[in-house]
């Protein structure tokens, strides 16, 4: 196996979402974070490897993005930069103090307004509706999607009871 | 999958949300993100994809099958 070009790094850790929060709160940006990284935000107790962000796509927000992103100390070129502002539909950043995909199409929600009008806040951070995260991972349809949607749809059945109760 | 392994299945899950739901978010995150190290995926620190049916060939085409970012066969 050939060793990796990037450094490994420590996961994902909940000051760094706060930083994200805090970051994308001044700067305006319109997201939400989604796939099992938003699970886990509402309570589902799996692992995953890295956080996803569903980010509006238009041309301020994008603009916004990138001040945010350089802020937290994503090294992106002019080039990266103009991928972001454009929207381009799924990103890979590796190039920063923590890995993070950002999203602008995903898979199973048809627009950003109908995921923000559903969505959870938890703690500050907003977060896709599980409805919205479920349909995403059907319609990507991946092995791996596959493989963790039967307990991701118990975990709903059971946040929805008991939703009501932690509000 | 037999009826009562289901049931112990989905019974053995709701046990993990309870003792989830008990932890704090912080706590939750911990156990939640772990890095490992993935080939090919974790070899770049940059990629963009104009639609995400680019991304999902580029996976299929690129990715071990382990890793499990090819599409899935089965009905979800």
């Amino acid at each position: 196996m050939a060793a990796p070009s990037t450094p490994l790094r420590a996961g994902f850790e909940y000051r760094q979402a706060q930083e994200i929060r805090d970051a994308f709160a001044r700067h305006g940006v319109r997201y939400l974070f989604i796939g099992k990284a938003g699970a886990i935000l509402l309570g589902f107790p799996d692992t995953t490897q890295d956080a996803d962000v569903f980010a509006e796509r238009s041309p301020d927000n994008g603009r916004a993005l990138v001040i945010a992103l350089r802020e937290l100390g994503f090294a992106l070129t002019d080039d990266q930069a103009g991928d972001i502002e454009r929207g381009k539909d799924f990103i890979q950043l590796k190039n920063g103090p923590f890995d993070l995909d950002l999203v602008f199409a995903p898979d199973g929600i048809e627009r950003f307004e109908d995921a923000w009008r559903r969505h959870i806040d938890v703690e500050g951070f907003p977060v896709c509706h599980l409805d919205d995260i479920i349909a995403s991972k059907a319609a990507a349809n991946r092995v791996k999607d596959h493989d963790v949607l039967p307990r991701l749809r118990s975990f709903r059945e059971y946040w929805m009871q008991n939703r009501s109760r932690r509000l | 999958m037999r009826d009562e392994e289901q049931i112990q299945l989905e019974r053995s899950w709701l046990e993990e949300f309870e003792a989830a739901a008990r932890r704090p978010l912080e706590t939750r995150m911990r156990y939640a993100f772990i890095h490992t190290y993935k080939p090919v995926l974790d070899d770049a620190a940059y990629r963009a994809f104009d639609t995400l049916e680019d991304y999902r060939r580029w996976c299929e085409e690129n990715l071990p099958d382990w890793l499990g970012y090819g599409r899935s066969f089965d009905s979800a």
